[in-house]
């Protein structure tokens, strides 16, 4: 997927929120980073093609797209069992995929609950399961770690990657740093309506910086074989 | 397409939005159209009639069901349905089925009028036939005032409101061609079954056209709004 000089702007006379964006979205996982209002979110949306570019061009985006959005809408007359069905049908989905995800996303006994009466957690896993049951090729999701359970959180990042090891390429904001730790993504970074900085999984080694750590002689050891253990490498000063 | 349109009409029902424009076909049938009319002419001069009273209401109907979805739930749908067309014409299915079925309702009964006044078959076929038409059209401009295309609810319900009274009122003078032909088919149906039937070729003909061409308007505009 390629975007080419993409600009955006919501109205005529509003701020550019994104200028001069010419960017090739690699395969694996991409986290888009950036202060709040840098336009993360209305970045994401034009890569679900929620949004057309006010200028420039965004081209090879794959047909099934999964869109999870930061606050899921709610305020729906449904209960989570039916609000699915109706996505499956949307997506020309089995409906034995609602079942699947969630048992994988730990909210099967909510299936029966509405959804004004879900909490801001549950009704999060409701909308990764919506983008997630319809295998999507291009997966995008906006902040999706917000408000979950210590177990899914700890849990999704495994899953976003067990996806796009089977060809998903999948695009994530994250404020709450969870996504950050796993190894072998690609970082960009939006900052004064561009995206300024596009560090890549490859560029991580040449920003290793050395970190002094001062610690009691006997606790020296100790110290030593926990850092290991948490996988740094240590040196000590000759 | 027709999943999407499923799940709106779904939501509205659900939602018990489509109360609103039930309580008004109700009032209407039980203080309006359960008196008999007296003649031939009056009762095909009432199909005309209810297809008159009831497009504001069928606009309105399409502009609450449209606007059911959360803005977000929107881009959810737009994305799980994959062609950027498909909300769209998914919307105007949805609002449309809702109209025709709301039309059924009120027209129950002076239909069953009609068939009893010795209103010819043909006459009351024509006078269903341009309720239908102006259902269509009636949608597309309730589709119009959507909060897709007009997000402020107070601009949105004035241009509801303007729009049907602006429709009402080119129809009257010599710019009625812009509008829906209102006064011409009010005219034909209180001429009588026969004035009715031989009008409606040109009436059906120039809502058509002026429904295709709204519709493709805000198709257009619609897909770039998901």
């Amino acid at each position: 997927m390629q975007l080419t000089e993409v600009a955006f702007r919501y109205h005529r006379k509003s701020p550019w929120v994104l200028r001069d964006v010419s960017f090739t979205l690699p395969a694996g996982v991409t986290e888009v980073t950036g202060r709040n209002g840098a336009g993360k979110s209305t970045l994401l949306r034009l890569l679900a093609g929620l949004r057309s570019p006010t200028r420039g061009t965004i081209t090879g985006r794959p047909a099934r797209v999964g869109y999870a959005p930061e606050r899921f809408p709610v305020d729906q007359p449904f209960t989570v069992s039916a609000y699915l069905k109706h996505m499956a049908a949307i997506r020309g989905t089995a409906e034995a995929s609602i079942a699947t995800w969630a048992d994988r996303l730990r909210f099967d006994h909510l299936l029966n609950v509405k959804l004004p009466d879900l909490s801001k957690g549950s009704a999060q896993k409701v909308g990764l399961a919506q983008a997630l049951m319809a295998d999507p090729t291009l997966l995008i999701l906006d902040e999706p770690f917000a408000g979950l359970d210590a177990q899914t959180r700890d849990e999704l990042p495994a899953l976003i990657t067990d996806l796009a090891d089977a060809g998903t390429t999948v695009v994530v904001s994250d404020h709450q740093r969870v996504i950050e730790a796993v190894p072998g993504i690609t970082r960009v970074r939006i900052e004064e309506a561009t995206l300024a900085q596009a560090i890549t999984a490859s560029d991580n080694a040449v920003m290793e910086g050395v970190l002094e750590v001062v610690v009691s002689v006997e606790d020296m050891e100790a110290v030593e074989a926990k850092l290991r253990a948490e996988g740094y490498e240590v040196r000590r000063p000759q | 397409m027709i999943a999407l349109a499923r799940f709106q009409v779904s939501g509205y029902v659900r939602s018990l939005r489509v109360l609103q424009p039930l309580i008004v076909a109700f009032l209407f049938i039980t203080m309006i159209l359960l008196q008999k009319p007296a003649s031939a002419k009056l009762a095909a001069g009432t199909l005309g009639d209810v297809a008159a009273f009831m497009f504001p209401v069928w606009a309105w109907a399409s502009r609450a069901l449209l606007d059911t979805q959360p803005d977000e739930q929107r881009s959810l749908s737009a994305t799980a349905a994959g062609a950027r067309t498909t909300p769209a014409f998914a919307g105007l299915i949805a609002a449309y089925t809702v109209n025709l079925a709301l039309g059924a309702i009120v027209l129950a009964v002076p239909t069953l009028y009609a068939g009893s006044a010795n209103v010819s078959g043909k006459a009351i076929i024509a006078g269903l036939a341009l309720n239908a038409l102006v259902a269509a059209a009636a949608t597309m401009l309730g589709a119009w005032t959507s909060r897709a295309i007009l997000p402020d609810p107070g601009i949105s319900l004035l241009a509801l409101l303007g729009g049907a009274a602006a429709i009402l009122l080119l129809s009257l003078g010599p710019l009625g061609w812009l509008a829906i032909p209102m006064v011409e088919w009010l005219k034909a149906g209180h001429d009588g079954p026969t004035a009715l039937v031989d009008a409606l070729p040109a009436l059906a003909a120039h809502i058509a056209i002026w429904t295709a061409l709204v519709a493709t308007a805000y198709i257009l505009t619609r897909r770039t709004r998901p």
